[in-house]
This record gives structure tokens, C-alpha cells and sequence, in this order.
């Protein structure tokens, strides 16, 4: 049987009698590849908050690794990537990787390895020494996968992880992530890029907080009869529409 | 120009008021707040200021004395021992000692002292005077406590129809601080509300500025507890505040000469706790605020207690009665009562041991609860 490295059952979360999440359940076997799929308000990044430990499930279980997601002892198992760019923006590209890889005790010979690794892995070794708020969108995109994969994680979180990113980059973004899979790490990502989507492993396709439909992306088109994504997402909420009304 | 594009800006602007009801009573609260607070700071004489009497007179005339001098101003306990009496204003727990020799009614008083075919010789008085132990560290009170004794001599003498007054021979509780100029007085104060205002303003930012820009999630996320964020900042705001204090105490010494009678040291180490505190306080508004302009609307709230109420223009004890607790509520009249003691009575830590528990206390408790409000967010 698989190992699950991320559960999700049943899950609900509420803001202000808002359900964000409502009995939202699917799970991602361990060296899965696995894509969250929906539309803006869908409830993406409320399960990414979840799975982080930043925010509580209002109700059902996640277990992370086999524990819970607030779990001191997950947290240097998990790398995170949030859409935004999340980095200090007076810091150069390469302090900010020094401080991120302390708070998560990387010895400094080790450090300044994985540092010039991956400089080298988003093009940035020539700008190690420049202030982030001088760098451009995609730049500073790149700087932040770079702190993401620092600690080398077990689970890779990535929501929208090559928003901004040139398609030669892109390209060397994802077969980056099918290394990592080599290796057994666990990567869930979010987009927007449905071309992208097609490369997941697995798919869940998320709107109104609920799972519509999960598969691989064959399977997901073979259901649907459609030849894309988009179109097989688009036919999949107009269902669940037209069985709700 | 265009007046209608002009007006749209205008409106927008209050639109944007309409909708973030903080703002709206942050914008209506904190000019009422200023005044009030302002008022009884400045709109209040010194009262009930703290002095001892003792009264060793065997004629009536002190007692007559002390009845003259305004009891309003002057809260007047008595006591026989004039030792005892003298420590309590060298402790600092008393602005002043009042002290009435045995022979004060004879020394008002003209005496016989034998007949003459002429008529009796009358020995001129000598002068009645008094003894005064004063506590001159802080002008303010040394002052008002000098004119009540002073006035109330001068309306005794009025009354028994007498041109002269009662000499008053001041000793000094701290010989240093007898020359102490106002700005002796005013530097700590200053010292420990810059200090304030910089650390809570710069914590305040950071912290809205970490969540704005999302990094604060991206820290919570790494190994590093909420615990190790707080004390990660209270120990760069500590050093940020120890070089800041250090300038300003520089300055001061070098461009106003101001007085430091005391340890510099223990100064700094006062200008550090203050600073822990103020960074924690930064910590727990920022939790309040969603932007970096709703923190600052949080500035007058911290801003108008602690330059009103804390002592540094107005000493906490000329403040009416109600409002004192609220003075010793905030840590910056700890720090700048430490800071007067060190730098003008120049105490130590066998004195000032208590403020510093106070201080520590209060960052000790901004500190828990800045850091379980960090960890209550991971349960919203």
C-alpha cells in the first residue's frame, strides 16, 4: 500500500460562517506530484494554510507526514513556497537564503553548498549579492522557490510556483520537480497554467471549497470528453451545478 | 486644473475612511484622547506633595507655622526623629524634611533682659529659622514644596505684624544634585521616551510589514517557534536601543553637559529594558493592524501617555490622584524614575533593584503575550 504523506478528510474550514473548505478529502501518496486546481476563491490556499499549520481546520482530520500540520517536528519536513513573494525585500538574494537556512539549523558548511546549488538552479549566482527589491517579478520568484527547496523537504509546497517565470525556466522549474520525485519528495503545487497541470501526476479540481473531481490528467479528460483542462474543469463545475439546482 | 478630478480624489479619500471603521475612531479618539489626557497633566498644580515636620519648638509659633503653609500642596506627616525623618527623603520616599528647632518661638520674639532706670533692655530676636532636608532631583516638586515653606513663613510673620520673615537654611538629600538645572531633570525623561517611540514604532512596522509582505508566514512555517521570533527581535531591538541611548546620552553630555552622578552602565541597562518593553508593546498592537497605515494610527495611543503621563514633563506626583495608577502602568515611568535616580541621585542597584524587576516584569509579560498572541493566529 502507498505511504500517505498528506490526508485530508472531511475537512471544513469557516471564516465568519464562510465555508472556505466544506468536506474537502483527498490524499497525495508519498513521491506524488500532485496538482490543486480552481479557479481564484476556489479554496486553494486555504488548504495550503491548513497543510502549513498556519491556520486550523475548523473541522475533519489532516495529517501531514503522520502528524499534524501544527506539529513542531513537521515543520523541517515541509518546504513552502507561498504565491506572494514572501522574502525580505532588503535583503540580497543570498542573505535572505543564509537566513532562511539558519532558522532551519543547516550547519554552514552545508549551507553555503545548497546555497551555491541552488543559485545555480534559478540563474541567480550572478545576482547572490543583490537587494531583492531591485530584482525583477521573475527573479524574484526564482529567489523564493530557492528558499523553498533549501531545506530539502519531504513535502514541497508550491502555490503558483512559476507565476512570472520565462518558459525556458519553467521548463528547468519542472524537471527540478521530477528530480525531486526521483529522489521520494512529495510536491503539491497549485496553478492556474492548465498546460502545467497536465504534467501532475494527480489532479484535484477544487471549487466552493469541495473536490469536484480528482484523476490523472488522462483520466480526468476521458471522463470529461474534453481535449484540455480547462474545458474538463469548466464541464465538471457545470455538472455539479446542474446536479445541485 | 480640474476641480471635479480634484474633488474625486477628495471623495475617494473619505470613502476610504467610510469603509475601515478603525480609522474613523482612531481619527475621532486620538484628538479627544490628546486633550484630555493633556489637561489634567498640564492643567493641575502640583498636590499632596509628601513632607515631614519635626516639630521640636517649645513655644506655639512652628506649630503656628505649619498651620499657614498649604495643606493642599503639602501632605505633612510628623514625626520627633529627625534622623528617621531625614532618611525617608534621602530614600526618595519624601521630597522633604522640615525641621523646627527647640528655640524657634524665642528666636521670633524679642526677650528682657534686665531693667535700666530707662526702662527694660530689650534684646533684639535673633531670628527664628528653619531646617530644611530637600530632595532637589526633581526641580518641579523641589520648587513648589520651597515656595509653600517660604510663603507660609512669610504669612506667619504678616500675621504677628512682623517685617521680618523666617530664614529657611536648606541642606541638600543629594549634594550633587543640589546645582541640577531643569534639563538635568528632562534628559531621562527624554532619553526613555525616544527610546519608546523608536523601538515601538520600528517593532510596530517590521511586524505589519512581516505579514504584509508574507514573510511572516513563511517564517511560521520554518522550525523557528514564535518564542524564537520574539526573542530574535527583543535582542536587535535591544542592541538598536542600547546605540541609540548611548547617542543621546553622548549628545547630551557633550552639547548640554547635562549631570550623571551615577553608573552610565546601569543608565543603559534601564534604556534596554524600556526598549524590550516597548518592542513587546510594538509586537502586540501589530497584531491589531492589517496595514502599516493602520499601525501607525496606533502612534497617538502610545505616543500621548507616555509624553503626558510618565513623568517627563510633569512629575507623576503633581498628576491628579486617579490618574497616577495609569502612570505606573506604563514602563516608561519606571524607566525614567530609574534613570532620574541613576543619573541625578546616583543610586544603584541596591537601590533600584525594584525597578528593575518592575521592568523586567513588564517585558516578561508584554513578552507572553506577544508571543501567544503569534501562536493564537495558528488557531484561527
Amino acid at each position: 500500500m502507498d505511504k500517505k504523506v498528506v490526508t485530508f478528510s472531511g475537512v471544513v474550514k469557516e471564516f465568519d460562517g464562510f465555508k472556505a473548505l466544506n468536506d474537502l478529502s483527498f490524499s497525495i501518496n508519498e513521491g506524488g506530484l500532485y496538482g490543486l486546481i480552481g479557479p481564484n476563491g476556489a479554496g486553494k490556499s486555504t488548504a495550503i494554510r491548513i497543510m502549513t499549520g498556519l491556520i486550523k481546520a475548523t473541522e475533519g482530520e489532516v495529517d501531514i507526514l503522520g502528524y499534524k500540520p501544527q506539529d513542531a517536528d513537521v515543520r523541517p519536513l515541509v518546504g513552502y513556497m507561498p504565491q506572494e513573494m514572501a522574502l525580505y525585500q532588503d535583503l540580497t538574494v543570498r542573505e535572505n537564503l543564509e537566513f532562511f537556512g539558519k532558522l532551519y539549523s543547516i550547519s554552514k558548511k552545508d549551507l553555503k553548498k545548497r546555497i551555491a546549488d541552488l543559485l545555480d538552479f534559478v540563474e541567480l549566482s550572478k545576482w547572490d549579492k543583490t537587494i531583492i527589491a531591485n530584482l525583477s517579478g521573475g527573479m524574484k520568484h526564482r529567489t523564493s522557490l530557492a528558499v523553498a527547496l533549501l531545506s530539502k523537504p519531504r513535502l514541497l509546497i508550491l502555490d503558483e510556483p512559476t507565476v512570472g517565470v520565462d518558459p525556458e525556466l519553467r521548463a528547468s522549474f519542472w524537471q527540478r520537480f521530477e528530480d525531486m520525485r526521483a529522489d521520494g519528495t512529495t510536491i503539491l503545487l497549485t496553478t492556474h497554467y492548465m498546460d502545467e497541470a497536465r504534467r501532475c501526476e494527480k489532479i484535484g479540481l477544487i471549487n466552493h471549497g469541495r473536490l469536484i473531481a480528482e484523476g490523472t490528467p488522462k483520466e480526468l479528460l476521458i471522463l470529461t470528453g474534453t481535449h484540455n483542462l480547462e474545458d474538463a474543469f469548466l464541464s465538471l463545475a457545470r455538472r455539479k451545478k446542474e446536479a445541485k439546482s | 486644473m480640474k476641480l471635479s478630478r480634484a474633488l474625486a480624489v477628495t471623495k475617494k479619500q473619505f470613502l476610504t475612511i467610510r469603509h475601515d471603521k478603525r480609522t474613523l475612531a482612531m481619527m475621532l479618539l486620538s484628538p479627544v484622547m490628546a486633550m484630555l489626557i493633556f489637561g489634567f497633566a498640564f492643567g493641575t498644580s502640583p498636590k499632596h506633595l509628601q513632607v515631614i515636620v519635626v516639630n521640636n519648638d517649645k513655644g506655639g509659633l512652628a506649630s503656628e507655622y505649619i498651620n499657614k503653609m498649604d495643606h493642599d500642596v503639602l501632605s505633612i506627616s510628623t514625626s520627633s526623629d529627625v534622623s528617621v525623618s531625614k532618611d525617608k527623603v534621602s530614600s526618595g520616599d519624601k521630597i522633604a524634611t522640615i525641621i523646627f528647632g527647640s528655640s524657634f518661638t524665642a528666636d521670633a520674639s524679642p526677650t528682657k533682659s534686665g531693667i535700666t532706670p530707662r526702662g527694660p533692655i530689650i534684646t533684639p530676636a535673633k531670628g527664628a529659622h528653619i531646617n530644611v532636608y530637600l530632595d532637589t532631583t526633581n526641580q518641579q516638586l523641589s520648587s513648589v514644596v520651597s515656595q509653600s515653606i517660604a510663603k507660609g513663613g512669610q504669612d506667619l510673620a504678616k500675621s504677628k505684624g512682623s517685617k521680618s520673615g523666617v530664614s529657611v537654611d536648606v541642606s541638600y538629600a543629594f549634594e550633587k544634585a543640589k546645582d541640577a538645572r531643569y534639563i538635568d531633570f528632562f534628559v531621562p525623561g527624554i532619553m526613555a521616551f525616544a527610546i519608546t517611540l523608536f523601538t515601538t514604532l520600528l517593532t510596530l512596522l517590521a511586524f505589519v510589514g512581516e505579514r504584509v509582505t508574507g514573510t511572516f508566514d513563511r517564517l511560521r512555517v520554518t522550525p523557528a517557534t514564535e518564542t524564537e521570533i520574539v526573542i530574535g527581535y527583543e535582542i536587535a531591538f535591544g542592541i538598536i536601543a542600547a546605540i541609540q541611548g548611548a547617542l543621546i546620552l553622548t549628545v547630551a553630555l557633550l552639547v548640554y553637559n547635562i549631570m550623571v552622578v551615577g553608573s552610565i552602565a546601569l543608565a543603559m541597562l534601564f534604556v534596554i529594558l524600556v526598549a524590550i518593553d516597548a518592542q513587546a508593546i510594538g509586537i502586540l498592537i501589530s497584531a491589531a493592524a492589517q496595514r502599516e497605515s493602520q499601525a501607525v494610527q496606533f502612534l497617538p495611543f502610545i505616543i500621548f501617555p507616555i509624553f503626558l503621563l510618565s513623568g517627563i514633563f510633569v512629575a507623576v506626583k503633581s498628576l491628579p490622584l486617579w490618574l497616577q495608577p495609569f502612570s505606573y502602568l506604563l514602563p516608561p515611568t519606571w524607566g525614567i524614575d530609574a534613570l532620574r535616580d541613576v543619573m541625578l541621585r546616583g543610586w544603584g542597584l541596591e537601590h533600584l533593584w525594584p525597578h528593575i524587576l518592575i521592568l523586567a516584569g513588564f517585558a516578561v509579560v508584554f513578552t507572553i503575550l506577544a508571543i501567544f498572541g503569534l501562536k493564537r493566529s495558528r488557531n484561527q
